[in-house]
């Protein structure tokens, strides 16, 4: 190759390369970026190469080794050309069969890329979701360049903007266009690039100019600077010879960290071909212009992405910032005039004098021209680098790009800008992004990092990780910056260990706005930006910490414990029994599960869980422990009359009478509870027998009634009277029971009453509310569901509603008619498959609008198709009719399922002594102690909350009775905060080799569904005593981190003795 | 010459002067810590922060090193100024509670509590010592290591200096060391003022060696148990 000695030349050659590129051959493109390479890229080249030189296909087909495509989540991985099927997570063993199929154009459906929800095959790379709503510009190219190849960059209409530029021979025109684009620095403070490059080109340049690229990208998390250095390092060759010839500048640095080997490399080959061709140097293309670029390797200090650090890390001092000004455009390295920015700015430079800068500022919006790359990663689906066009929402980035939340939790919040961002929550997701948009919600654009949280995230946690970051990061010259980012780190220490006070919080914020104000450079300045955006948009979570002691997100681990316990509404120690189980000490196990629960073989059935969603063998692609199913295994097992209560109060054997209104799990745990504690409970329950919506609601193929049956009396025995048949407002009034002597009343009725689907022709014969349907089969046996069943609805109480109707004898076909899809059905995931296996139907995405009669009974429904629209405030989307869907549905019985409401005391009570109730008749409360507006009523479980689980239920009921006990023995009434940290060390049984083998959550038996048929016995059976041993052992034994064997222990306290 | 607006006040300064100088010579009062005449500005302290700007475009800056410009219009204690040197002066207090310096700011500025865990450092990273070493002694003996928590002020690998002349201008400048008045043997202090002041802390054991100016202590108040 020879040496270029003019702008023709260099057009020729330009000219040369694009008529001969385009040979036609198919061609895979490998991408060889770091995320790529370590997920075995290297590997994979190596397996391609040796199958096309051992099939001699040298002729047939090319290879392409190039830097990140952006779609991280899913390398290696090979994109074909022309075909552009794009192959991901490539196993080596499929490499030939994937050059096989390129070769005869064809494609091997199993390894393309398939949308993980639908299931969907993508064909086209242009059509997967990540990159279809993307706008690839910069990181389009990556993937057509080898980073190597000077050639292939020439290819792609690299250096026409360069001869463009210098055949204008106009450095003005240079200044000109980069200002009417509308460039803003991309490094994060958004400086309009056009106007610092004019205060440059003023500049005295005797004594030479420089131009830096800034490569000091430090953000954790964010890579998008990395991508472009090492995907294509001519991109930013180009714009800085462009900007030297605006400028008038001599000399071009580009300061990257030394923690980027691939980018230096790639970099150092790029900057040797443009020598060789003349593109730097002197003279560069005959035109006079000398300007030459040489690497400065920083040491990965944060702080030198400030510029001015940056400046005399360049000099050879230590990274600190100085005050500005002097700007570095007057004063830069070694006193001269300076021009920085950052990485991705120098690379849109050749991109706005290729489009022209015209049109480079019509996209964007009108404040922030041009697109961004962003590095979209945290709890997100898709993992990687995106493009896309400024103004964009955020929604549109996480959830269309970004495919959403990686595991089942909701999306809570993003945090843009990297450790000097802010964090922005999930209902501000249609907030454009842009520089000032950014910066009015308290974050900042910062150089394009995105951490996406879930509910898993802890934000306390989030604001102490970038406080950690930044106290070792600050330079330290500024007290406030040093000493506050200590300080800051400190309190939010305290806060996450409980340690915390409310006026910790001001302290927090107001220190936090000091050290904004007053530090000197950009570090310190966006320092606090953590702090603040998580103190203004979480406080509430930040106060639970502090008052209740709670971390929701199961993260601050001196508050969490266990995370099975603490998610626990009981406060179970989960974590116990299945080690006891391990161990095999099922009575042991029995007497844990008991001592927190009054109704262990009821929760072991329908227990909703929470403790499952938090054990953390369940992180990633792991299942949970089978918890519920191991609490089956034990209560199957163990007596339950080993367990005796244990009176909880000795001293105030008060004998005070307190009546409880409602005999469910609430009810009857609160009665439990005071008459340990020493009071006289009598509970009233409106229905025949006591058990509430366990009997009432939940069907007996999932609760045998035996079994309830036996908790229930177990519970009535302990000196609790019951009155059956007897409904307040009906038989009893909240007056009459304080003047027969009652000194407190809870009331905890339910929520029976089922909402209506206000259609004409509800109250026709054929349509029920679930309630009624599923009492009148649970309570008095009468089976009124015939024909063809729809049930409306999503929840538990549909799916509850279809599998008793599916079993009656009369019933042909059930339906279940839902407005959403299945992903965001409220009902348990193992009820809905259940009730798919027994042969209900499942409709999708339809809502009825019109109920059909004839002669006064139900023929049937006319039903509208849903498509699923913008997502609600609850992160789940709106179901929005499609206009002319409407199907006519031919049914005998429907059945409304769309949730219940509390309705209390309808009957003639003085309407003055009701305490106060809400818009959908649930009851008013104070939430720690329970009471209503009316001194001495208390309530809780569904009247207060509406339809809920019943192991909250449950809580509730023994929350109660410590809140009543404590008013009615004049103590405050407020549940005192529970302590949960793992206190008795067990030793631990690991498990086997076969079985770590076999180590997985186990299915738990059932009846096949065949012979559930019109079969009303019990679904789920109990596990094995090998697999519950197996799943016990499987534990991972959080516990563990809080405990020590008493050997240890005693150790540890004589080596501490002799210390001291 | 240049004119600005401080306080309200038009006045006219020199071109080159800084903010503070230029409020110094017109009489307004800006407390610093790490400002010394003869030394080059640092601008560590941020005690001497001043408001400039207009409207809503204004930004707290350190007047140490901020160069004056014309048209500039600068406070120089405003309620923002005032509390950000009230939290500044607080972060001290908590940090190096033993020096008289520092207790006497805070004193002036009516702070009289803090409200974070009180730690007992020698050191506020100032720089005085680094630049008196290198611009008035010409020595360059110490200097600073690290960044962020871990930045400290010493010689290279904690080896005697050999540059180092003990001239004592170092320990001379500090606002916050404790050799220089807290020595509990007095024939080595170096000043010896403390000899004459009775020890109201001394019977604590972390004030062994320690001596308070303040009345009432910060650091007492913030222990008493």
């Amino acid at each position: 190759m020879t040496r270029l000695n003019s702008v023709m030349e260099l057009r020729e050659l330009r000219s040369m390369i694009a008529t001969d590129s385009d040979n036609g051959k198919p061609c895979l493109v490998v991408c060889a970026g770091t995320a790529c390479q370590a997920g075995g890229a290297s590997d994979l080249l190596r397996i391609v190469k040796k199958y096309i030189i051992e099939n001699d296909l040298f002729d047939r087909i090319a290879i392409r080794v190039t830097g990140c495509h952006g779609f991280c989540e899913m390398g290696p991985f090979i994109l074909t050309e022309p075909q552009k099927a794009f192959y991901t997570k490539v196993d080596l063993d499929s490499v030939p069969r994937i050059i096989e199929a390129v070769l005869a154009d064809e494609y091997v459906e199993e390894f393309l890329y398939a949308n993980p929800v639908s299931g969907e095959v993508y064909h086209s790379c242009d059509e997967i979701p990540f990159f279809k709503h993307q706008q690839r510009s910069l990181l389009a190219m990556n993937q057509k360049i080898d980073p190597i190849r000077i050639y292939d960059y020439m290819a792609q209409g690299g250096y026409e903007a360069l001869e463009s530029v210098l055949l204008s021979q106009h450095a003005d025109w240079v200044i000109q266009e980069v200002k009417k684009s509308g460039l803003r620095g991309r490094g994060g403070a958004g400086f309009l690039t056009g106007v610092k490059w004019g205060f440059m080109a003023q500049q005295d340049g005797g004594g030479g100019k420089f131009l830096v690229c800034n490569a000091d990208e430090g953000d954790p998390g964010a890579y998008m600077d990395r991508s472009i250095l090492e995907g294509n390092p001519h991109s930013i060759i180009e714009g800085m010879i462009i900007g030297a010839f605006g400028m008038g500048a001599t000399n071009g640095i580009v300061y990257v960290r030394n923690e980027y080997p691939q980018a230096i490399k790639n970099l150092t080959i790029a900057l040797r071909r443009c020598h060789d061709f003349g593109l730097l140097g002197d003279n560069i293309l005959g035109t006079g212009l000398s300007f030459d670029i040489q690497i400065v390797k920083g040491a990965g200090a944060f702080v030198c992405g400030e510029e001015t650090a940056l400046i005399r890390s360049i000099e050879g001092h230590a990274g600190e910032p100085r005050q500005r000004p002097p700007f570095p455009v007057e004063k830069g390295i070694d006193g001269k005039p300076t021009a920085i920015n950052n990485v991705e700015t120098w690379a849109n430079i050749p991109l706005i004098f290729r489009i022209g800068a015209r049109t480079y500022s019509k996209s964007g919006t009108a404040g922030s021209s041009g697109g961004k790359v962003f590095s979209l990663v945290g709890k997100i689906k898709n993992t990687g680098l995106v493009e896309v066009p400024m103004g964009i929402t955020i929604g549109k980035i996480i959830y269309d790009i970004g495919g959403g939340p990686s595991g089942k939790q909701k999306i809570k919040a993003v945090q843009t800008g990297g450790p000097s961002g802010g964090c922005i929550p999930a209902r501000m997701f249609d907030l454009p992004i842009d520089y000032d948009s950014l910066a009015a919600a308290g974050s900042i654009m910062g150089s394009g990092g995105m951490i996406v949280m879930d509910e898993n995230t802890c934000m306390v946690d989030v604001a102490k990780y970038f406080m950690n970051f930044l106290k070792e990061e600050s330079c330290g010259k500024c007290y406030t910056c040093r000493k506050g980012t200590q300080r800051m780190y400190e309190i939010l220490d305290d806060i996450s260990k409980g340690k915390g006070t409310l006026a910790d919080l001001d302290l927090l914020e107001e220190l936090a706005n000091v050290v904004r104000d007053t530090t000197m450079c950009g570090l310190g300045q966006s320092a606090p930006n953590p702090v603040l955006s998580t103190l203004k948009y979480f406080r509430a979570e930040y106060e639970a910490h502090v008052k209740d002691g709670r971390c929701d997100a199961y993260v601050c681990k001196d508050l969490v414990g266990a995370p099975c316990a603490a998610a626990c509404p009981l406060g179970t120690e989960v974590w116990k029994y299945v080690a006891q189980i391990a161990a095999g000490e099922l009575d042991d196990a029995y007497q844990t599960i008991r001592a927190a629960n009054p109704f262990p073989s009821v929760c072991a059935r329908v227990c909703s869980h929470p403790c499952e969603s938090q054990c953390r063998s369940g992180t990633g692609d792991k299942q949970p422990i089978a918890i519920r199913a191991l609490k089956r295994y034990v209560t199957d097992r163990a007596d339950p009359l080993l367990f005796t209560p244990k009176p909880l109060s000795e001293d105030h054997d008060s004998g005070d009478k307190v009546a409880i209104v409602g005999s469910g799990p609430a009810g009857l745990s609160a009665a439990h509870y005071l008459s340990l504690s020493g009071y006289q409970p009598t509970v009233f329950e409106a229905d025949d027998r006591p058990g509430g919506m366990l009997v009432s609601g939940i069907p007996s193929f999932r609760l045998p009634r035996e079994v309830l049956d036996k908790e229930i009396s177990a519970l009535l025995d302990a000196g609790v009277a019951l009155h059956c048949n007897t409904a307040l407002g009906r038989d009893v009034t909240v007056d009459g029971l304080f003047e027969d002597g009652y000194k407190a009343i809870f009331i905890a009725t339910g929520a029976h009453k089922s909402r209506r689907l206000g259609l004409e022709g509800e109250d026709s014969k054929g349509v029920l509310p679930a309630m009624s349907f599923l009492k009148a089969f649970n309570l008095h046996g009468d089976e009124l569901a015939r024909g063809r069943v729809a049930i409306i609805g999503g929840g538990n109480s549909a799916i509850d509603a279809a599998r008793v109707a599916v079993r009656q004898k009369t019933v042909d076909k059930v339906t279940i008619l839902y407005r959403r899809t299945r992903e965001e059905m409220p009902a348990f995931e193992e009820e809905i498959e259940a009730a798919l296996a027994e042969g209900i139907e499942l409709q999708v995405l339809v809502s009825p609008v019109e109920i059909f009669t004839e002669n006064g009974s139900l023929s049937g429904v006319k039903v509208i198709r849903n498509r699923l629209g913008d997502r609600g405030a609850d992160g789940r989307r709106r179901p929005v009719p499609i206009e002319g869907s409407e199907v006519e549905l031919p049914f005998e019985k429907l059945i409304v399922a769309i949730s219940e409401h509390p309705s209390v005391m309808s009957g003639d009570d003085d309407s003055s002594s009701i305490p106060e109730a809400g818009s959908s008749g649930n009851l008013l409360i104070d939430e720690s102690s329970l009471m209503t507006s009316r001194e001495g009523v208390f309530a809780g479980g569904d009247v207060v909350t509406g339809p809920n689980t019943v192991v909250d239920a449950i809580a509730v009921g023994k929350q109660a009775a410590q809140v009543i006990g404590r008013w009615l023995s004049g103590e405050e009434p407020k549940a005192p905060r529970r302590t949960l940290l793992p206190d008795v060390y067990i030793e631990p049984v690991l498990l086997d080799e076969d079985e770590q083998a076999e180590a997985d959550r186990p299915e738990v038996p059932e009846i096949p569904a065949a012979e559930r048929e019109k079969d009303w016995s019990e679904v789920e059976l109990s596990l094995t005593v090998a697999a519950a041993m197996r799943e016990a052992r499987r534990c991972l034994r959080c516990d563990l981190e809080f405990t020590q064997p008493k050997e240890e222990a005693a150790l540890v306290q004589t080596t501490q003795g002799e210390l001291e | 010459m240049i004119t600005l607006e401080i306080n309200g006040l038009r006045a006219s300064v020199e071109e080159g002067m800084t903010l503070l100088e230029a409020a110094k010579f017109l009489g307004f009062p800006i407390p610093t810590l790490c400002h010394m005449e003869g030394l080059s500005p640092y601008g560590a302290c941020r005690l001497c922060v001043v408001e400039i700007g207009e409207g809503e475009r204004t930004k707290l800056v350190s007047s140490c090193t901020y160069p004056a410009q014309d048209g500039m219009k600068v406070r120089t204690a405003s309620a923002r100024v005032v509390k950000a040197r009230k939290m500044v002066l607080e972060l001290l207090l908590a940090s190096c509670p033993q020096s008289k310096v520092i207790q006497d700011l805070a004193a002036a500025h009516n702070i009289r509590q803090q409200r974070f865990r009180q730690e007992h450092e020698d050191c506020i990273n100032c720089g005085l010592c680094v630049r008196m070493c290198e611009e008035q002694m010409m020595a360059k003996a110490i200097g600073f290591r690290g960044r962020g928590q871990d930045r400290s002020v010493g010689t290279p690998f904690d080896i005697k200096s050999d540059v180092c002349r003990l001239c004592g201008g170092c320990i001379y400048v500090c606002p916050a060391c404790q050799l220089r008045c807290t020595y509990t043997e007095p024939d080595k202090a170096i000043c010896g003022g403390c000899a004459n002041l009775s020890p109201s802390c001394l019977e604590k054991p972390e004030f062994d060696d320690m001596m308070c100016y303040m009345n009432p202590c910060v650091d007492c108040e913030t222990n008493k148990d």
